[in-house]
């Protein structure tokens, strides 16, 4: 997932400022979470179904938001130089920030906004997931659309294809395998995060926001084990049945759309190899898919070229808007800084940040220990890893944060507090490298293997002189996603408040939870969020970067 | 054909000082003068690098010269040149669209309804020998085939003047020749309006064998260093006819 490192550290730090300051912004406006009554949800499993199409509603509202602007925006980085050298940063950080962090300040601008009505909740929880899967689809289309031969653009300006018969005809056919293949992931970074906010919601915060993942957190608190289980099984079962009656017809519709000069692009490992061989799926491509999908193209491209043509009204607004917010939003800092002197907690947070990190960094440690053998077993024969790259990314697009709330039961085991965050952690940060692993495995020349065979090297010698070394870069670029996700995670899993008794551990992800939902202390949440960004941002510069650059540049597979 | 031509042909397309520069300062091409007469079939030839496709690219309108002017029938070109239509040495074919909707894409960015679009489609991959194929996906279809649906595509919005930029260069020798015999019989039979023809080739022997007038570049930066007149080689113009192969000779030299 994660594709560029790099660039200029000033203008990373400069955008990572301007949301800082614009979320934090919002928090001053008098309504930041105060607590409301708000009602228990019926905890009668006959209302799952209810509850799961909300949070089914909030995830598809986030994503149908999301893909069309990330269209709209990758189309304009891949067009326009000026416009890429400030969406691509843009979206750089957006992949790097933990975007739970600014949960609680989103909630507070948009209940703001919307005069203190749940509807803010609702659109706070929808915007987060809109942004964790918007970077991941623009990166998507505008790096396919970087792959569109010139001919072929040529060809369709010749015979005058444009407006929206150039979206229909050009752009969303080209992008479109790659983007059904970033949806399958944006979708998982959805539910994680949808999940997370709702069991937030019931949490610390509560608010309301009755879901899937606000049935879980009641259940778990309630100790009713027995639905905990029910919510888990039907979140499971979504999960599969998405695959099966969406992303694997939708998929096996998109072979056609593949350029065919792209042999130089390893293809992704696909769960339709797999399932495309079932007959639900290939029913529902032949009787739904193939009819409708010209049709929705046809209809897509009308709306992304009106969205296009209006998108330049849309950037000036954005120019003049933002230096205005972060005058605001910085004076607000100023007067949260200036006029009391510093809270204890800022001055631990040295301390904080450090148990974090070093949580966070045992999480990628102990992930890609386990993910390089694993790997290893997988990609044996291709048969094996085709069903096992299906049945992991299954695995995968369940959201770890359900299982978060279970965090109390594994320390009512004896575990301590500590151990289950990293375990938890682990649960979201383990599939990021194996699948990046997996996927740099593949690629590996099959010549190579024979050499390496007839040469004798086999077992240990095998995988430290061929497979470790191969699947290098793949191994960095999972690290560096799953580091990103493990903070996302510190914030979660640090603090946990379960039926009257606190659960928490030393960390900045305790101090911010505390800060926002406890003590209400604005100067500690601005210090936390701020400080962690900043340490996550320093370290994918000064370590991840270049750790990256200098493994690519040495184990790269010579074509 | 040729012959039927009134002799003081007007003009289809005209450049008036053309020039392309890069970067503001390095000139790739010329300034130059060139005219394409009414149902001329022209040659650009010369060595790789000469800027022809960086020309072919002006006259459709796809770029825009840095200095001087393309008139079509005396008015300026201001975009995309609509009364041409562009054969690619890559084919540039839609991989997801099937032969008929590739050769059909043209017309329906000009809004032709979808009844007519697909006689007129069909009209097309008829002439050029395609009949059957209609539904098949480009990646189905050998190269030669390919290049036959990006001439039905280019014939098919029957433009004025039909650019190629190297046609054949991406076929084996014996496809590319029975290709250019089939663009010969299409450009000489009445059910084809298009009559002017601009081809780009490296190919002395292929300019010699299909064109009224060859025009010779040479590079650094790409300019017009001969233009030769084949009116009078009768045709058909087979390769081992010594009218042919003293022309052939003769433009060797010129190049060398
Ligand atoms: N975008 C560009 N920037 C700088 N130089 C360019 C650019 N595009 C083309 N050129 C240069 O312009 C010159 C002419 O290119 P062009 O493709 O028109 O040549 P050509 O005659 O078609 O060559 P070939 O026979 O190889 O197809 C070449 O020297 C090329 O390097
Ligand atoms: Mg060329």
């Amino acid at each position: 997932m994660t594709r560029r490192l790099s660039r200029s550290l000033p203008v990373d730090l400069g955008l990572v400022a301007a949301l800082a300051v614009v979320l934090l912004a919002s928090l001053f406006g008098g309504s930041f979470l105060r607590p409301y009554d708000a009602p228990e949800l019926e905890p009668s499993p006959a209302l799952l179904p209810v509850y799961l199409l909300r949070s089914l509603a909030r995830l598809g509202v986030a994503y149908a938001a999301a893909l069309v602007l990330a269209l709209a925006v990758g189309h304009l980085a891949a067009r326009s130089p000026t416009a890429r050298r400030f969406i691509l940063p843009t979206l750089d950080v957006l992949q790097s920030v933990p975007i739970l962090g600014f949960f609680p300040a989103a909630v507070g601008l948009f209940i703001g906004v919307f005069g203190g009505s749940a509807l803010g909740v609702e659109v706070a929880a929808v915007f987060l997931v809109f942004t964790c899967m918007f970077w991941n689809l623009a990166f998507g289309v505008y790096e396919s659309l970087l792959t569109l031969p010139e001919d072929l653009q040529m060809a369709a300006t010749q015979f005058g294809v444009r407006g929206p018969l150039r979206w229909s005809r050009l752009i969303l056919p080209s992008v479109l395998p790659t983007l059904l293949y970033n949806s399958l992931l944006s979708w998982a970074n959805g539910w994680y995060f949808l999940i997370a906010s709702e069991i937030i919601a019931v949490g610390p915060a509560r608010y309301t926001l009755p879901g899937l993942g606000s049935y879980l957190a009641q259940a778990v608190i309630a100790g009713r084990h027995d639905r905990t289980l029910l919510a888990l099984g039907l979140l499971v079962a979504t999960t599969v049945a998405m695959h099966l009656l969406l992303w694997s017809p939708l998929d096996t519709w998109a072979e056609r759309f593949h350029l065919e000069e792209t042999g130089d692009h390893p293809r992704t490992p696909r769960v339709a190899r797999v399932l495309g061989r079932s007959r639900i799926v290939r029913g529902i491509t032949r009787s739904l898919v193939i009819p409708l999908g010209q049709q929705a193209l046809g209809v897509a491209g009308r709306v992304l070229d009106f969205v296009g043509r209006h998108g330049r009204a849309v950037g000036i607004l954005v120019a003049l808007g933002l230096p205005a917010a972060m005058a605001y939003g910085g004076y607000g800092l100023y007067g949260l800084f200036s006029g009391r002197p510093l809270a204890p907690e800022v001055l631990g947070l040295p301390l904080d940040l450090f148990s974090s990190f070093v949580r966070v960094s045992l999480g990628v440690v102990l992930s890609a220990a386990l993910a390089v053998p694993l790997a290893h077993r997988i990609s044996r024969s291709p048969e094996r890893r085709a069903t096992a790259v299906a049945v992991i990314q299954i695995l995968a697009s369940v959201p770890a944060t359900a299982f978060f709330p279970l965090i109390a039961v594994v320390v009512t085991w004896g575990l301590g507090m500590n151990a289950a965050a990293v375990l938890l952690a682990l649960s979201a940060m383990f599939w990021y490298v194996l699948f990046n692993v997996v996927g740099a495995a593949a690629a590996i020349p099959k010549d190579l293997v024979e050499v390496a065979r007839g040469l004798g090297l086999g077992g240990a010698g095998y995988m430290r002189r061929v497979f470790v070394p191969a699947v290098a870069p793949g191994l960095v670029t999972g690290c560096v996603t799953a580091w990103g996700a493990g903070w996302n995670a510190m914030i979660l899993c640090e603090y946990l408040e379960t039926g009257g008794r606190v659960l928490s551990v030393r960390g900045v992800g305790a101090t911010l939870a505390r800060a926002t939902y406890v003590t209400g202390d604005m100067q500690v949440v601005a210090a936390s969020l701020a400080s962690m960004v900043l340490l996550i941002i320093l370290v994918n510069r000064l370590f991840w970067g270049p750790l990256y650059r200098q493994v690519a540049a040495r184990c790269k597979m010579e074509a | 054909m040729a012959q039927t031509t009134p002799r003081a042909a007007p003009v289809v397309l005209r450049l008036e000082g053309v020039e392309q520069l890069y970067d503001g300062k390095i000139r790739i091409l010329g300034p130059l003068d060139l005219e394409v007469r009414d149902g001329e079939f022209l040659s650009l030839v010369g060595p790789s690098g000469c800027g022809k496709s960086t020309l072919l690219r002006i006259v459709a309108g796809l770029l825009r010269p840095t200095g001087g002017v393309v008139r079509l029938r005396d008015r300026p070109l201001g975009g995309v040149n609509r009364s041409a239509a562009m054969v690619f040495q890559s084919f540039a074919l839609f991989p997801w669209l099937s032969v008929v909707e590739n050769v059909a894409v043209g017309l329906e960015a000009q809004g032709v309804g979808i009844r007519e679009r697909l006689k007129k489609a069909e009209k097309y991959i008829d002439l050029v020998g395609l009949s059957g194929y209609e539904r098949a996906f480009p990646r189905e279809l050998s190269r030669g085939m390919k290049q036959l649906v990006g001439l039905a595509r280019a014939l098919a919005v029957e433009p004025e003047l039909l650019c190629m930029d190297e046609p054949f260069s991406a076929l084996d020798v014996l496809t590319a020749r029975t290709m250019r015999d089939l663009v010969l019989d299409l450009w000489a039979s009445p059910a084809v309006t298009t009559k002017s023809i601009l081809l780009v080739t490296h190919s002395i022997e292929e300019a010699v064998a299909m064109s009224d007038r060859v025009v010779v570049l040479k590079a650094n930066p790409g300019r017009i260093a001969e233009t030769v007149e084949l009116k009078a080689l009768p045709r058909p113009r087979r390769s081992d006819a010594p009218a042919v192969r003293e022309t052939v000779d003769r433009m060797y030299a010129l190049l060398a």
